[in-house]
């Protein structure tokens, strides 16, 4: 069979997030890069999809020249090749935009993909849409949410989803696309002849052009704060009584 | 012929292990041959057992022409070795040392069969038994020999300069009996002397051969470095590429052997502090264990779990007190970060809870997982010059490592430190969020690749810099800085801050005014300062600066770790705890202050005293003397 | 018109959506989806899809729950219509504009709306929910769904669930082993409360992912929050925004999560939780 599942290039943020002097990114200065949490474990299940039956995967990402380190990073997990859309790095490519480009490039691909995988929503944007989108242009049908995927026969894939109290199960022919989410499973932890394997895996690119986007960033601004005086009940396990207090006061105790 | 086939067997197997540097450095060479080998330096770190090996040791060394005379004397009771054979003081000697020989096969045998010491505990003692029974016969035999011939008048040496021969050569009459008996034990003699050597190599007594080789391949290089692996040799496919020991073909020449080296005497096993806390480690096994599987000729299996269990692998704290206690200069510390290596690159297995740790080094740079923006956070108030690119190089760079910069506890140490070297005028700046982890935590859990890459960035950004001289606080960052990036193209005078500060306090650039004569400070070394890198002094200046210092009973080189050596800071530890172990040590001093000179031993030995309930204060020597500070 | 689209999955939440709408002020109508033939989010979508050119309202909101996020996506893709999720805010004109959530609340996105009707969730907790709910107009969902769950699998929980409890009580790094947790279980055993935790435990393998408070695990909103040695990097607070109290107990008095406590204690967790424990018992003992 065949998987593709998409990526994207995110910062990790710390404690505190920093903004440009613009106010319109995040200051990615001393931070360091990785992919969406819910998207690595997309990957790490295309790997064990593709061991578990046979077949090939790719990764896909729509990012900045740098975001060939995620793409090198998910092809050390296993995945077998990837295709590198090209952005600028300077200008964001909303929801819209970017499901467009991933649709070309999907639908350029010489083998039709059997399943795509998308991260239910990116760490960074948060747009919740892209997959879904995608899904509609290519005629797919979409699942969301997904913590369980089960390849039943050629034909169709059992999917779980967790909802409140649960989970919901879908039984779904593919091809069709699917976003996971976090806890799906545990990423490996790349070996070294997979990392130096990695970087001769074939890589793809080309750079679609941005169309102008139709939800557009003005600009970020922090959150206010709250505001709160943070009220020091004690050091070490003496707090413990003015914790208490506390506690009572709040009906707990 | 026995032994001449084992022999070529195990130059074979030494041969086509894997390649290491180990060429150089002649005159240290020579001179740890002298001392470790003759003089067996480091077998005497034991009085007692060292000076009953010396004896044998020295007594063998003496004795080997009495072997060339005794199978000259089988061919013709007449003839002796020219001139040697002749000499009464070499005869004075031979019989000096053969009982010296004698009584110390006797006080192995009372060692081990009375005493029962515990690092024998694994060892194959029957193997030693049957050695000593041979080595008596030789010596027994040699003595009754000589004392024949004296007694048939056949000595070609004064008889009585050998005085116990002589005495011996009273029992015997001038008679046909004798004339049996002399033929009788020179034959004996010289039977036993080739069963010894066929059965030598069999055994673990190879090291009388192995052995000094072996110290003439020890390392010269400083303690605390490790041997990098090339991942980009153009000589070497890829396929080929060696990614630390997963086989028995993968250990290198001087690890194969170290492993004939071994005499399982367990010195090593006894200064495990993981063994001293239960734990299923000890050196000694390994080198057992990997020294069974090369043996055995065993190309396939896998060395753990077969030849060394996992638990053994990930329980060690790469502190060295096993390689300085090894007589035959035995590298333990390398086979297991080999071992780690491997585990860890090719089979991506390791304890879960490190995981954390390898992916927080790679992405954010550091293994606490914080945003290196917040790096240089703790050094806001204080007006510390941070280097930007571009920015003149100050005399010193003080690198301040991850644990200073992101620990609660271990912030307080720089924070002293960046005041101390500030009012003295010292011109000095940090990196700030440009500093990252060296990638010691990396290198230690074996993920050496990681390692590398924080290496060469590492470097990089110093170098542009135009960094020459390095201060740091941690042992760990000062022992990869200054022995391990000179491998990437580093090549900086690093030196520890209690160095430096212990040489601005002699030039009276900081003066400690309160110091307080009655506080009793007892300071444990770390072990990659104290036993890696040879600091031991000037943190004790400091001490003594600012209290009364009062040392622990396993100080200096002999330091017990802390626990968090080995990338064991992000481990969980299976049974006792090794650093509650050490923090009783310290708090059986009677002292109120524990001082320490690493961000590691600041954490590991405060956990400590909470947990054992201990009433010490830990504290590093740089915040103790900026305490002692007016105004500090 | 301003269609909102009830989504009931959380009951607060989408009479949060409902302020929201009337927050811009235009009629407000609430429609739900019959979904009694199993649920479908292309049904869905394709039934409010229909709605909207039927009715042509100015805007359609739904909650920003999972499948409020993922209904009005499907809406979105079907007419070609931008939309804009987890909206804290929003002004009706041409185009409209807009405040939404980034990092999982963490960060705020001013942007503007170029389409007609706007489609736009609402970001839990940044309005006040009205007192009491709308009428709910119900219209038959599509017929020719493409994905329809097949059956509902309980998952049993032991104890409080996390998404529910109205007291959390998590554990961090700063716990260090599985076995550790027993203290934080032993706390919240006594306060009734569910046992979260943070990512870097569940990366360590040391609890399961269920029990992820953060950005990719799950949101919670209890009135009290325990936070147990969690320096509070920025995807486990958007974890816990909801939180009416947030109590932080860390060894490290510069740790970022005391920038959002309400009660702070600086010490070490094993020490602390237990002391904590104890004096529960103490007080409940003497009560």
């Amino acid at each position: 069979m065949n998987v593709l599942v998409c990526v994207k290039r995110v910062p990790l943020t710390g404690g505190k997030i920093v903004l440009t002097d613009d106010e319109r990114a995040i200051s990615t200065r001393h931070l360091g890069f990785t992919v969406s949490p819910h998207e690595e474990c997309g990957a790490e299940e295309a790997v064990r999809l593709i061991e578990q039956h046979g077949g090939s995967s790719t990764v896909l990402t729509l990012g900045p020249p740098e975001a060939e380190e995620q793409l090198r990073d998910m092809m050390a997990l296993g995945i077998d090749r990837a295709v590198h859309l090209v952005t600028d790095g300077s200008n964001e490519w909303d929801p819209q935009a970017t499901a467009t480009a991933i649709v070309e490039a999907i639908e350029a691909q010489p083998d039709p993909p059997d399943l795509i995988l998308f991260g239910n929503e990116s760490a960074d944007a948060g747009n919740y849409q892209v997959a879904i989108r995608v899904a509609h242009k290519l005629g797919l049908p979409v699942v969301t949410g997904v913590k369980g995927i089960t390849i039943e026969n050629d034909l169709s894939v059992r999917l779980e989803q967790e909802v409140p109290g649960g989970r919901d199960v879908y039984v779904v022919p593919m091809p069709a696309v699917v976003t996971v989410k976090e806890g799906l499973n545990l990423p490996r932890y790349p070996s070294v002849p997979g990392r130096l394997r990695a970087k001769r895996k074939p890589l793809e690119t080309s750079t679609p052009d941005r169309p102008q986007p139709k939800l557009e960033m003005v600009k970020l601004t922090l959150p206010p704060g709250s505001g709160k005086q943070t009220e020091v009940l004690g050091n070490g396990a003496e707090a413990a009584p003015a914790v208490v207090d506390v506690l009572s006061e709040l009906g707990l105790v | 012929m026995l032994f001449a086939t084992r022999a070529r067997l195990l130059i074979r197997l030494v041969q086509g292990a894997a390649p290491t540097q180990r060429s150089g450095d002649v005159p240290r060479r020579v001179r740890n041959e002298t001392e470790i080998v003759l003089g067996q330096r480091k077998l005497l770190q034991r009085l007692g057992p060292g000076l009953m090996h010396a004896f044998i040791f020295w007594g063998f060394l003496v004795l080997v022409p009495t072997i060339l005379i005794a199978m000259i004397g089988i061919v013709d009771k007449h003839a002796t070795l020219p001139w040697l054979g002749h000499q009464g003081w070499y005869a004075l000697l031979v019989d000096i040392f053969c009982v010296l020989v004698l009584g110390g096969v006797l006080a192995a045998l009372w060692i081990r069969k009375v005493q029962r010491p515990q690092r024998f505990e694994g060892s194959h003692l029957g193997e030693a038994d049957l050695i000593l029974a041979l080595i008596a016969t030789i010596v027994i035999s040699l003595l009754l020999w000589h004392a024949t011939r004296i007694a048939l008048h056949l000595n070609e040496w004064p008889a009585s300069w050998s005085p116990v021969s002589n005495a011996l050569s009273h029992l015997f009459a001038d008679d046909q009996t004798t004339r049996v008996l002399e033929r009788v034990f020179v034959w004996i003699h010289v039977l036993t002397i080739l069963t010894f050597l066929a059965y030598l190599p069999r055994s673990k007594h190879l090291h009388i051969f192995v052995a000094a080789v072996n110290v003439w391949f020890g390392r010269t290089r400083a303690r605390g470095r490790l041997e990098p692996l090339k991942f980009d040799d153009p000589d070497v496919p890829e396929e080929d590429l060696r990614f630390g020991a997963g086989t028995a073909p993968d250990l290198t020449w001087k690890q194969v052997l170290d492993t004939f080296s071994c005499t399982e005497c367990g010195r090593c096993q006894d200064a495990c502090p993981a063994f001293a806390t239960g734990k299923i480690l000890s050196p000694k096994l390994v080198i057992m264990g990997l020294r069974d599987l090369v043996m055995a000729q065993d190309t396939e299996t896998a060395l753990v779990p077969t030849a060394v269990p996992a638990d053994m692998v990930w329980d060690c704290v790469t502190c060295g007190a096993c390689v300085q206690a090894c007589p035959v200069s035995i590298e333990h510390v390398d086979h297991i970060v080999d071992l780690r290596r491997h585990l860890v690159m090719v089979d991506s297995s390791f304890p879960s809870e490190s995981e954390q740790m390898l992916r927080d080094v790679e992405r954010a740079s550091n293994p606490w997982g914080k945003a290196q923006s917040e790096r240089a956070d703790w050094a806001a108030e204080l007006g510390i010059k941070v280097l930007e690119p571009g920015d003149p190089a100050p005399e010193y760079l003080y690198w301040v490592g991850c644990a200073s910069s992101f620990d609660e506890r271990a912030r307080k140490t720089a924070a002293a430190t960046a005041k101390l070297l500030r009012n003295a005028g010292v011109d000095f700046a940090i990196l700030g969020p440009r500093e990252s982890c060296t990638g010691d935590p990396a290198r230690r859990i074996g993920n050496e690749y990681v390692f590398q890459a924080f290496a060469e960035q590492n470097v990089e950004t110093l170098n542009d810099a135009g960094i020459t001289k390095v201060v740091t606080g941690c042992p760990h960052c000062f022992n990869t800085l200054a022995n391990e990036y000179p491998d990437f193209g580093g090549d900086y005078e690093v030196v520890h801050h209690s160095e430096l500060l212990s040489s601005l306090v002699r030039d009276g650039r900081i003066k400690p005014t309160k110091a307080q004569s009655d506080t009793h400070i007892t300071y444990h070394d770390s072990c990659y300062l104290a036993r890696h890198n040879d600091v031991v002094e000037a943190p004790r200046e400091l001490v003594s600066a600012v209290g009364q210092p009062v040392e622990m009973k396993r100080s200096r080189k002999e330091t017990f770790c802390c626990g968090a050596g080995g990338a064991h800071m992000w481990m969980e530890e299976r049974g006792r705890a090794i650093n509650e172990e050490r923090v009783r040590e310290a708090a059986a001093t009677g002292a109120g202050t524990l001082a320490v000179a690493c961000p590691f031993c600041t954490v590991m030995l405060d956990d400590g005293v909470q947990s054992a309930g201990a009433d010490l204060r830990v504290v590093d020597v740089a915040t103790l003397l900026s305490e002692s500070i007016d105004g500090g | 018109m301003i269609l909102v689209f009830a989504e009931r999955s959380d009951d607060e939440l989408f009479r949060q959506a409902l302020a929201f709408a009337h927050g811009l002020r235009d009629d407000v109508r609430a429609v739900g989806i019959d979904d009694s033939g199993g649920y479908s989010p292309d049904g869905c979508g394709a039934a409010l899809a229909r709605l909207v050119s039927e009715r042509e309202p100015r805007a359609v909101l739904a909650p920003g729950t999972d499948r409020g996020n993922e209904v009005l996506a499907h809406v979105a893709a079907m007419l070609d219509l931008p939309m804009a999720a987890n909206c804290t805010s929003a002004t009706l004109g041409e185009p409209l504009t807009l405040t939404r959530v980034r990092w999982g609340g963490s960060l705020l996105e001013e942007a503007r709306l170029h389409g007609s009707p706007a489609l736009l969730t609402v970001a839990p907790h940044a309005v006040t929910a009205v007192d009491e709910s709308a009428d709910v107009e119900l219209v038959p969902a599509a017929t020719d769904a493409r994905v329809r769950v097949s059956e509902r699998v309980e998952t049993v929980t032991a104890g409080v669930s996390l998404a529910d409890a109205d007291v959390v009580v998590s554990g961090g790094r700063g716990v260090g082993s599985a076995e550790g947790f027993a203290v934080i279980e032993e706390l919240a055993e006594l306060l009734g409360a569910a046992v979260g935790c943070s990512r870097a435990v569940t990366s360590a393998g040391w609890r399961p992912h269920t029990d992820q408070v953060g950005q990719t695990g799950t949101k919670i909103s209890p009135s009290l929050y325990i936070a147990c040695g969690i320096s509070g990097a920025t995807q486990h607070m958007a974890g816990c925004k909801g939180a009416k109290k947030l109590m932080a107990i860390n060894p490290d008095n510069e740790a970022s999560i005391f920038a959002s406590a309400d009660y702070a204690v600086i010490g070490d967790l094993h020490e602390v939780v237990p002391a904590i424990s104890a004096e529960i018992r103490k007080t409940r003992g003497a009560g």
